[in-house]
């Protein structure tokens, strides 16, 4: 099919669509209506929970602090309390990102740039959250055990074992993890590239 | 409620360009509608800026290209719509009704299209000129003449 073909077909379809119009002033003027905030809010709220849930952690690690009573147990605090802090705002970064572009006062060109911008950080935060996600796993455990029963994971339980034993594996999730998002990131880099001809 | 009654006439009017810009962006009927609210409901909050300095389709074809690629963004995002069954977005059925197998290969050639394509052959394929698509589109006109050359070599290969 060449340009010109498309370009006649593309007519004879414009042409069927005009006659078969059916919006109705009722109906545009509830499309008006559509409360797209709500949108908004309906992410926002989870992220919010999930920001409230990590500061009531931080709290709990930042009150019983003197209870990590060995040197190890305390570098995990530190660690969890400072993941647990920053994984929220990771969350509200990325959403932010998604809304960044500005349909009202953008040409095509800038948006794609926008987008395809946006796509490429937000693919970023995702990984850096996922292994964050995963180091807490892992800090988290022993600092609960003692916080809240008393139980020093290291000496009583065989915990070094799982974590040894358990790194190939989460090499090789992560390894799946990430491939489609590689192929997000190269989709957007592309573009960009293009967009710079 | 005169600016309102003006705002109707002009989307109604131009009803079927909104469509086929959601055909080309959306992944499915539900996202067609999806995409079809947003954009009637970005021009509405931009139309108090609208100062008929622009054409009014120069208008409608970028708040609703701009609004496409902000909507790839938003796949997940879930929430308050207009039901379904009350829109106007059964507007989509026309394709259902209309589209013969060359209109529905000629959509699936243009989704092919990469998205800065995809804006390009949209605008090409309405009747605008290049030095038209290169205001919309931010491009230069020699820019959007090379880019229409590479368009059609890619649908030609796509073809055989």
């Amino acid at each position: 099919m060449e340009l010109e073909e498309m370009k006649t077909l593309w007519e004879e379809l414009s042409i069927e669509i005009e006659k078969q119009k059916k919006l109705t002033d009722s109906l545009v003027i509830k499309m008006t209506r559509a409360d797209y905030r709500n949108k908004i809010s309906k992410i926002l709220i989870p992220e919010a929970i999930g920001a409230l849930a990590c500061l009531a952690e931080i709290i709990f690690i930042l009150i019983n602090f003197q209870k990590l009573n060995t040197a190890y147990l305390l570098v995990c605090g530190i660690i969890s309390a400072f993941i647990l802090f920053l994984m929220p705002l990771l969350s509200i970064k990325a959403i932010r990102k998604i809304r960044s572009i500005n349909i009202l006062n953008n040409n095509y060109k800038e948006s794609l740039q926008e987008y395809s911008k946006g796509k490429i950080q937000f693919v970023f935060i995702q990984k850096l959250s996922f292994y964050l996600g995963s180091i807490l796993i892992l800090v988290i455990l022993p600092v609960m055990g003692q916080l809240i029963g008393g139980i020093d994971f290291f000496k009583e339980t065989r915990l070094w074992i799982w974590y040894a034993t358990g790194f190939p594996f989460f090499y090789l999730f992560a390894k799946w993890v990430f491939k489609s998002y590689i192929k997000t990131t190269a989709e957007a880099e592309n573009i960009l590239k293009e967009l710079m001809d | 409620m005169q600016r309102e009654k003006e705002f109707i006439g002009i989307i109604k009017a131009n009803e079927g360009l909104i469509y086929k810009v959601t055909k080309i962006y959306s992944l499915s009927k539900e996202d067609g509608q999806d995409l079809y609210q947003e954009i009637v409901y970005q021009l509405w909050k931009s139309f108090s800026s609208f100062r008929n300095e622009s054409k009014i389709s120069t208008w409608i074809y970028r708040i609703s290209l701009n609004t496409s690629i902000a909507h790839l963004n938003k796949e997940k995002r879930k929430g308050n719509q207009v039901p379904i069954d009350q829109l106007p977005l059964n507007i989509t059925d026309i394709s259902d009704t209309v589209m013969d197998e060359r209109s529905e290969v000629l959509f699936n050639l243009i989704k092919k299209l990469n998205n800065i394509e995809k804006g390009i052959i949209l605008l090409y394929l309405e009747g605008k000129t290049h030095a038209e698509i290169a205001s919309i589109t931010g491009f230069t006109t020699t820019n959007v003449g090379t880019r229409l050359g590479r368009i059609k070599q890619k649908i030609i290969s796509q073809i055989n």
